[in-house]
Formats: structure tokens, sequence, C-alpha cells
């Protein structure tokens, strides 16, 4: 018995995922087809691919409230771009521009060692009105609307570009984190930087490349938006932080650092669409799905708990404060 | 533990089961603006009611005003295999590829309320709602009637680049113009349909024109109002140039009957939303209709303002 429950714990994002699935294949006419896979995996792919760069980060025991605006800054300087570079060449520029916001982030987070959530509210706050001030407010419309609809298109019945893209980003980080050097660095720094720094890992220099890595994927996610929408809008993306931060933390990802998955972050986005989809089919409203999915995030991160206090005293300080220059009052 | 976790899957399923219906009728998906909104409740209340009489099955989704989230919404509609889609737009081009994907599986979409770019035309069979051109139009005749056809207005627009600050704005002008009106326009200033911004800048143009402002146009009527608040703060002895203002919502009325606004036009939600899911049921049942369905309005000035019932 003490078994199957380790067992059943180990797994539980994968669990959940398929009883989600199971139940409203039950409960929902129509609910299990490939075009419910198809599209749902589609509009996955957004929170995805900012969930991809966002699970490094947390891993490396920091976070980032910015990718929403980030998302939202790309995809209009890639639309905007457009008449004058073409729209291949404008898209690659606005991944710059997110690479550029993530290491904005980076370089303040390392040199001046101020904690991320306050400094990438920060920079939330001033990318958002950096798109809404080069867009007039206004939404802004690309040049070809047939390239958007290729875009769009399902291939192989299952997957369009952008979900395509998520996955294999998502599988790659996999192999990163759990077969390379440099991916294992990052699970070190995210539980004890200054153990990590001790022997031998460049704790900045990872913190700086993981803000990098998740300001370029929350770029993607926007050019991609853009593209396949044919519109930049300085309003998109207004309510994608929260949803990826749910997503990356029901993954098992664990916002003190120091320990989580790619695939767990995999199935977290994918049960968080399953479950929305599910209810949008049966029309629950908007603010209904959002109990449920606070329920699940509670019931997971209750789940993660009873796992993993066995490693540590319950109630110990996360590294977050314990490393945190700004409760430290500026002590390393 | 385990207890635990079933008694919240419980939970979610309950929720999925609230909302379980038959499963025999049509469906028909409905992407509105907002849930709770002054014109998109009353909208989506009339279109659900009517739905109900006719037997159409709904499935509302939201958008929160949020562009994004209706684009996946489409996804939805489109995977959940529904008879047919009412979307209400907030974008001219972003819902393109949604309705391609819709139209790419047989079912028929129609827009309410606002339009789209003329690229949309093409997935969609229909576009309901009311005509904010002709709004404008109209708007340029009451207020040429207040003024005998001379003197000098300023214009309280909307939203820059919104469909419907446009469509009102271009209305008024081109018709003044059509009817070689001896009305002038002072300016033209953007308020967003917001009571507030319309107070400031209409305390502006009060400063900066004063006697000179023989009558005025704003874009709805929660801007006629920030106007008529400017006014009595900086005139509280003289009665008010008169104004027009678009919606004829019910305190528009009270101003119309106390004399401190001249007309409105009223633009009904209610119609609003039957004529989408009236047109839609059409649809359904295999009838051509029109490729653009604008909804009644009418004038309402001191002389009907007890005959009329407001928007909202």
């Amino acid at each position: 018995m003490r078994q199957t429950i380790a067992i059943v714990l180990q797994y539980r994002v994968a669990i959940i995922l398929a009883l989600t699935l199971t139940v409203s294949g039950l409960i929902v006419p129509g609910y299990l087809s490939e075009t419910t896979l198809s599209l749902g995996l589609d509009r996955a792919a957004a929170i995805g691919l900012i969930a991809t760069g966002l699970t490094v980060l947390l891993i490396a025991g920091q976070i980032d409230l910015s990718g929403g605006a980030i998302f939202a800054l790309a995809g209009i300087v890639s639309t905007i771009l457009q008449p004058s570079l073409g729209i291949l060449p404008a898209a690659l520029v606005g991944v710059f521009v997110g690479g550029l916001c993530g290491a904005i982030n980076g370089g303040l987070v390392v040199g001046l060692k101020v904690n991320s959530l306050v400094l990438t509210l920060a920079t939330m706050l001033i990318f958002r009105a950096v798109a809404h001030w080069i867009t007039n407010s206004q939404p802004v419309t690309g040049t070809d609307i047939m390239f958007s609809l290729t875009m769009a298109q399902i291939y192989l019945d299952i997957f369009s570009i952008r979900s395509a893209l998520f996955i294999v980003c998502i599988i790659l980080l996999h192999l990163w984190l759990t077969r390379t050097i440099a991916g294992r660095n990052v699970f070190a720094v995210g539980s004890n930087a200054t153990a990590a720094e001790e022997s031998g890992v460049a704790a900045g220099r990872v913190v700086f490349f993981g803000f990098i890595f998740a300001g370029s994927l929350a770029g993607v996610a926007g050019v991609l938006q853009s593209l396949v929408t044919n519109t930049g809008s300085p309003v998109f993306g207004s309510e994608l932080t929260v949803a990826v931060i749910a997503a990356v933390v029901v993954g098992g990802t664990r916002l003190e650092g120091g320990r989580g998955s790619a695939l767990g972050t995999l199935g977290g986005v994918l049960t968080m669409a399953a479950l929305t989809m599910a209810m949008e089919f049966q029309s629950v409203p908007a603010y209904l799905q959002q109990v449920v999915s606070g329920l699940i995030l509670i019931l997971l991160v209750v789940l993660d708990r009873t796992v993993h206090t066995r490693g540590r005293a319950a109630g110990a300080i996360p590294l977050l404060v314990t490393q945190n220059p700004i409760t430290t009052g500026g002590k390393p | 533990m385990i207890g635990k976790k079933s008694m919240i899957y419980v939970a979610a399923t309950a929720a999925i089961l609230a909302s379980a219906g038959v499963a025999q009728a049509k469906t028909v998906c409905y992407v509105t603006a907002a849930d709770s909104h002054a014109y998109a409740t009353p909208a989506n209340v009339a279109l659900q009611e009517r739905a109900d009489e006719l037997g159409i099955e709904i499935l509302n989704l939201s958008q929160d005003f949020d562009v994004q989230k209706g684009t996946e919404q489409l996804n939805t509609c489109v995977a959940r295999g529904v008879d047919g889609i009412i979307l209400w737009p907030l974008d001219p081009q972003a819902y393109i590829p949604g309705l391609a994907r819709a139209q790419q599986s047989n079912i028929p979409s129609i827009l309410i309320n606002s339009p789209m770019a003329e690229q949309a035309n093409q997935f969609i069979k229909s576009f309901t709602g009311p005509d904010v051109y002709e709004e404008g139009e109209m708007a340029a005749d009451a207020l040429s009637t207040a003024m005998d056809g001379k003197g000098s207005v300023v214009i309280i627009a909307g939203q820059a680049g919104n469909g419907t600050t446009i469509g009102r704005v271009g209305g008024f002008v081109d018709r003044l113009k059509e009817v070689n009106s001896d009305i002038e326009v002072l300016d033209t200033v953007n308020a967003d349909f917001d009571q507030q911004k319309a107070l400031v800048v209409s305390r502006d143009l009060i400063t900066r024109f004063g006697d000179k402002i023989m009558g005025v146009y704003a874009n709805d009527d929660t801007m006629a109002r920030g106007f008529i608040d400017a006014w009595k703060e900086a005139n509280p002895s003289e009665p008010t140039p008169p104004i027009v203002g678009i919606n004829g919502q019910k305190d528009a009325f009270e101003s119309i009957r106390s004399g401190e606004m001249y007309a409105t036009i009223v633009q009904s939600p209610v119609e609003d939303g039957k004529l989408a899911i009236n047109t839609m049921a059409e649809i359904l049942d295999g009838k051509e209709v029109d490729s653009r369905l604008p909804i009644p309005l009418t004038v309402v000035t001191m002389e009907n303002v007890n005959s009329v019932e407001p928007a909202f």
C-alpha cells in the first residue's frame, strides 16, 4: 500500500492528466477526438513555450513575471517590421527582442543582486508600457493574412507549427536538463547558489542565461501568436503570466528552486489545457473554470509537500528567501 | 490523500456536469465580448433567451475583452463540432484563421455587433449589428435640426482607431458635407467612451472655445454626460448647448427630459443579441441570409422620450 501511494505521488502529474482526460471523455460528448487533441495542443502552445523557459528559471531559483509582456512586445515588433523587412526577418527580430528583454532582466537581477520577483514585476510593467507606447495602444496588423492561414494549418491531423515547436522544445530541454553537466548545474544553482559557486559553477552566469532563454522563448511564443493572428496587440498575453506559472507548478517544478522537470511542465501545460477545453466544451462560466484550476493547483502543491517533506524539515525557509539579498540585508 | 484528491475531482466533475445539457439540439457557439458589461450583458441575455425559445443550445464563451482568449475559444468551438458560431470580434484581423478553420469544418460563422476587416468577409455568412456610420449620419441630422443648420460644434469621439469611433465620426462629418451644412466642426477629441476622460477634455474645450461651442456631438451617452458636468462647472447658470449622444442609456433619457441633452440614438443591445441568434437560426435552417443585417435605430428627443424604451 505504501509503495502504491509512493508511485501514485511520483507520477502525480501524469495521473492527474490521465484522470482529467478520462473524466472529461466520459462526461463531455465528443471530447476525445483528434480535433480536440490538435486544437488543444495548438492553444497550449503559447502557454507551453513560455512555460518551457520559465521551468529553467524556476529550477535555478528565480522567477520571471514579465513573460506575458515580452510575448506582446515581441509580437508587436515582428508585426510592425513586416512591411520593411519581410515576414521572416521581422519574426527573427521579434525573437531577438524577446532575448534582449530577457538579457535586461538577467543583467539587472545578477548585476544589481535584486530579487527577481520584484525586478521582473517592474520590467513587466515597463515592457507592457513600451508595447502600448509604440503602438499607440492600438492593435497593429500584419501584411499577409494568407501566411497566417498557413501558420494556423494543422499538419498530420495533430500538429500546428507552433504546437510541434513546443513539443520539440520541451523534449530538448528535458534532455539538456537531465543529460548534460550544464543542465545539472542549473539544479545546483537553484538548490544552493553559494554551494554551487564554491564548487566552481558560475551561478550568476547560469541565472543570466536562464533569463535570456526564458525571454527568447516568450519572444518565440509572441511572434508565433502574431503570425497566426496577423495582429500584434499591446494587450496580448496580459492574462498569460499566472496561467504559465500555474502550469509549471502543476508540473511539479518548485518555486523554491532546485527541483523540477521539463516533462512535468509538459504534463502541467497539457493538464491545464485539457481542463480548460473540457469546461469550455460545457460552457462552464470563466470564473468557475478558474476556481477549478485553483483547486487543482492547491491539490498538487499539497501532494508535492507530502512527497518531499522527508527530504527537508517542514516549514524550512525557501531559497528565494534565504538566498535573497533583500531579505538578508544585502549579504550573500 | 487519495480520498482528498477524488473529492476535488468530484468538484471538477460536478462543475462540468452542472452545465451538461441535451445533446440532440443544435448547438451554437457564442464567443461574446464579456460576461459583465453595460452593453454586452443585456445582449448576451437576450441572445440566450431567444435561443431557448428557438430550442438552440448555446455554448457561451466569454473573452473578457481578451482578443487572444477569443481566438483560442474559436478553437474550442471547432473542436466541439458545433453547428454554428456567433463571434463578437474585438479586433479586425486576429480571428480570421479561427474563422477559416471553422469554414473548413463546415461550421457557418456570423459576426455580432462589431465589424471585422474585409479579408474576413469570405469566412462569414453575415454581420449583424448596428450600422455605426448611419448612427453618425442620424446624429448629424439631429444636431442640424437643433441648431437650425448653422453654428459651430465640437465632437467628443471614442477610442482612436476603434471601428465604432471611425464610423460614428465619419458618418457625422460626411453627412454635414453632403448637405452643405453651415455647421463648422471646431475640434474632434478622443475620450475613449469614458465619462471621466470626457469630463477632462470637455473642460479644455470649454476653456478654449467658450461661447463658440453651439452644439456638441458625443460618440456615446457616457461622454455626453462628461460634457454636461464640465459645462455645469464652468457655467452654472447657463443652459447647455444642444448635445447629441448615442446608445440611448437611461440617464441620457433623463437628461433629455430635463433639457440638458437634445437627443440620443437608441441602439438596443436586446435587438443586437436577438438579431444575431435569429440570423443564425435561419442559416441552420438552410436559408440564405444577407451579408449585412443592421439593427433598428431610433432617434430620441424631447418629443418621443416618453414613448421609447431606453436601451439599457
